[in-house]
């Protein structure tokens, strides 16, 4: 296993802790450790290929996504104070094993594509990009805490970015730093809405946002 | 780059009026929606000898391309977002003197976001990278969030959060598909390209199946933007939350651009991909189908004409599914009118009746005649009725199943159709006849109907001499 596929697979286990974990500012630690480590990955991948643009990403990812993200969502969930979120449908732990299952498939997955894209070697970083997608899909889904959507929606960009960056010679530097901007102008919108959610419905919980319905 | 200065110039400066002036008036209001309909005439003075001249696209700067159809995508918009900005003067007048929860300055933020909003619709149009389209696709959800946003209300809290999330996380599919896309064009030996005019000519070096995956995610991410069936949750709610002109600008200019997307991606995609049309097709007549039971049991004035939209991006679905283009623009064309018309003219009932419930709404025509005649024949335009664009739009498009042997898809389409035709017009009936009630408020009629009128009037020209015309001239 090279470097590359170590630092975006642990990436990928810190993203199936988090399915682990109700403490919300935990979740967004390990967000942040998980974003950290793409970052890493790539930047070390851009040396390998001495590929300039994806040196680049890579830091404006750890600037953006890995610090400035992290933090201001910390300020969101100091000032709605709220604490944990119970996982919806089945307990925690079983969301946790889903993930590591869902792991498992994702290396399935990759050798089934690899069978068809000869030319590509990096089989653990696409294995890591699958599983982000599914790990935040899951953590979406699971979760009942608008925060917790915020941040499953960031996990299964990440593994967009993953798989982008691993299957393609990386996207074009301006796209991406396009996508990065309009995910970033999303993100303080969803922080805006988080607020005014919890003042006027004095919670957070969005399975209970439900008074637009057929009648 | 004269085209790009001729199609931002305008909406620019308006925005930095808006800013730049120290107290924000109704004369400000007026002045952009001035400055909207020049805009408009700008736009048939520089596009229009594109439009009948040149054959070739024109590429602009690299990854800019402005075709026909997206010329007439571009005026089409300008010319509803002009008619919705002059109408919300007349709503928000009485809105504001109704109730005093709305201030100038939301007023004014909803003016800026609105022009925004309108510039990041037309840069959909011509954009021929497909990185830049979900940049700009993206963009487009963020702003129309604050438009959704607009009465700062419990209910348009929760409709706006369902759409800021559902949508994103859809367009997010979208944008693994276009990083598939990518990596398909990279594959067998030529440098990779997200130009749609690079890509249709290169098609036999893109990889089929990294492409057809990708064309999937896409179709799916951009389908959950323009409602397709099981993804349309927060089209209904973002509809009926929305003040008036929004949701007339949701329904009428942006499902287009969705939809486009979905058009320039098919446009690669028929070319190596055999079985793709009749999937398209299929999506497109199951929505069809789910939106006209939808229509059946419905409560609120504004959800009817939301799943009415769903229905529609159906038929659109499947016109891009049989490609072709000028097809889509003409259902695009006569929907986006009539549409817009009906959104406004629910907007006005309900500032009469003070409530959004069909219950609540009843003997429109002794009340206010011109606007339920007016409701009337819109509604009668958009579930096909012959002398309207419509019916000339949905006929063509029946045919051409018939011509190229969908049998299955034809009868769905047929059936569906009807369905809608008597669900509409049985709750428009119970809208227009029977008693009003006590509480109903008198508006001044000619302001308010002035525009749905125009509109209304040009989908019937449409349905007159355009649409043969069109057809037969551009195919």
């Amino acid at each position: 296993m090279n470097i590359i596929d170590f630092f975006s697979l642990t990436g990928s286990c810190f993203a199936i802790l988090m399915l682990g974990s109700v403490s919300i500012r935990l979740n967004l630690w390990l967000y942040a450790i998980q974003t950290f480590f793409m970052a890493l990955s790539t930047l070390s991948e851009s040396f390998k290929f001495s590929n300039s643009e994806l040196a680049i990403i890579s830091l404006v990812i750890i600037i953006i996504k890995a610090f400035f993200i992290p933090i201001f969502l910390n300020f969101v969930i100091e000032k709605i104070k709220v604490k944990s979120d119970s996982g919806l449908i089945f307990p925690v732990p079983i969301g946790m094993h889903l993930g590591i299952l869902f792991l498992g498939f994702s290396n399935l997955f990759t050798l089934e594509i690899l069978k068809s894209l000869p030319e590509i070697h990096h089989s653990g970083n696409i294995t890591a990009g699958i599983s982000l997608l599914f790990t935040g899909m899951l953590f979406m889904l699971l979760r009942k805490i608008a925060v917790s959507q915020i941040i499953g929606f960031l996990t299964l960009e990440n593994g967009i970015f993953l798989l982008g960056v691993s299957i393609t010679h990386s996207m074009p530097l301006i796209i991406d730093l396009g996508v990065m901007l309009d995910i970033l102008v999303a993100i303080m919108i969803c922080g805006l809405f988080i607020f005014k959610i919890s003042s006027s419905f004095e919670h957070i919980d969005v399975t209970q946002l439900n008074e637009l319905t057929e009648s | 780059m004269s085209i790009i200065l001729s199609l931002c110039l305008i909406p620019l400066l308006s925005i930095f009026l808006i800013q730049i002036l120290p107290r924000y008036t109704w004369g400000t209001l007026k002045v952009t929606v001035l400055l909207i309909w020049l805009e408009f005439i700008v736009q048939v003075l520089t596009l229009y000898p594109l439009l009948v001249n040149k054959i070739a696209p024109i590429p602009v700067i690299d990854g800019f391309m402005v075709d026909k159809i997206a010329i007439l995508f571009i005026l089409l918009t300008t010319l509803i977002m002009a008619a919705c900005f002059s109408h919300s003067y007349w709503f928000f007048s009485h809105e504001f003197k109704k109730n005093n929860s709305i201030s100038l300055s939301q007023l004014r933020i909803f003016n800026v976001i609105s022009i925004m909003f309108y510039l990041s619709m037309i840069f959909v149009y011509c954009l021929d990278n497909l990185g830049y389209l979900w940049i700009d696709i993206e963009l487009t959800t963020i702003l129309s969030a604050g438009l959704v946003y607009f009465n700062r209300t419990k209910h348009a809290l929760e409709a706006t959060w369902k759409y800021f999330v559902i949508c994103s996380v859809g367009i997010a599919f979208a944008l693994l598909g276009t990083t598939l896309i990518y990596a398909s064009s990279q594959l067998h030996g030529c440098h990779g390209s997200l130009n749609v005019s690079y890509l249709i000519n290169q098609t036999q070096h893109l990889d089929l199946n990294l492409f057809k995956f990708g064309f999937i995610f896409c179709l799916l991410g951009y389908g959950t933007k323009a409602g397709i069936f099981p993804l349309h949750s927060w089209l209904p709610d973002a509809h009926s939350e929305a003040p008036a002109p929004a949701s007339a600008m949701l329904s009428a200019c942006l499902l287009n651009c969705a939809l486009f997307a979905i058009l320039r991606l098919n446009s690669i995609a028929c070319l190596i991909i055999a079985n793709m049309a009749s999937l398209i097709i299929w999506i497109g007549c199951i929505t069809i189908l789910a939106a006209s039971l939808f229509l059946l049991r419905q409560y609120g004035i504004k959800r009817l004409w939301a799943y009415s939209s769903i229905e529609n991006v159906g038929l659109m679905l499947v016109s891009i599914g049989l490609n072709q283009p000028w097809l889509f623009f003409l259902l695009a064309f006569n929907h986006s009118l009539v549409k817009s018309a009906l959104f406004l003219l629910s907007g006005n009932i309900m500032q009469i009746t003070n409530s959004k419930e069909l219950k609540d709404i009843s003997g429109l025509i002794e009340f206010s005649p011109v606007m339920a005649i007016l409701l009337v024949l819109s509604s009668l335009a958009i579930t096909g009725t012959p002398p309207f664009g419509n019916f000339m739009a949905e006929i063509i498009l029946l045919s051409q199943l018939l011509n190229l042997n969908f049998i299955y898809p034809f009868i769905l389409i047929a059936i569906a159709l009807t369905i809608s035709f008597i669900a509409v017009l049985t709750h428009v009936g119970k809208i227009t006849v029977g008693k009003p009630k006590i509480n109903y408020i008198q508006l001044n009629n000619f302001n308010y109907s002035l525009i749905p009128v125009l509109l209304v009037f040009l989908s019937l020209i449409a349905g007159f001499f355009f649409t043969n015309k069109l057809f037969i001239g551009m195919n």
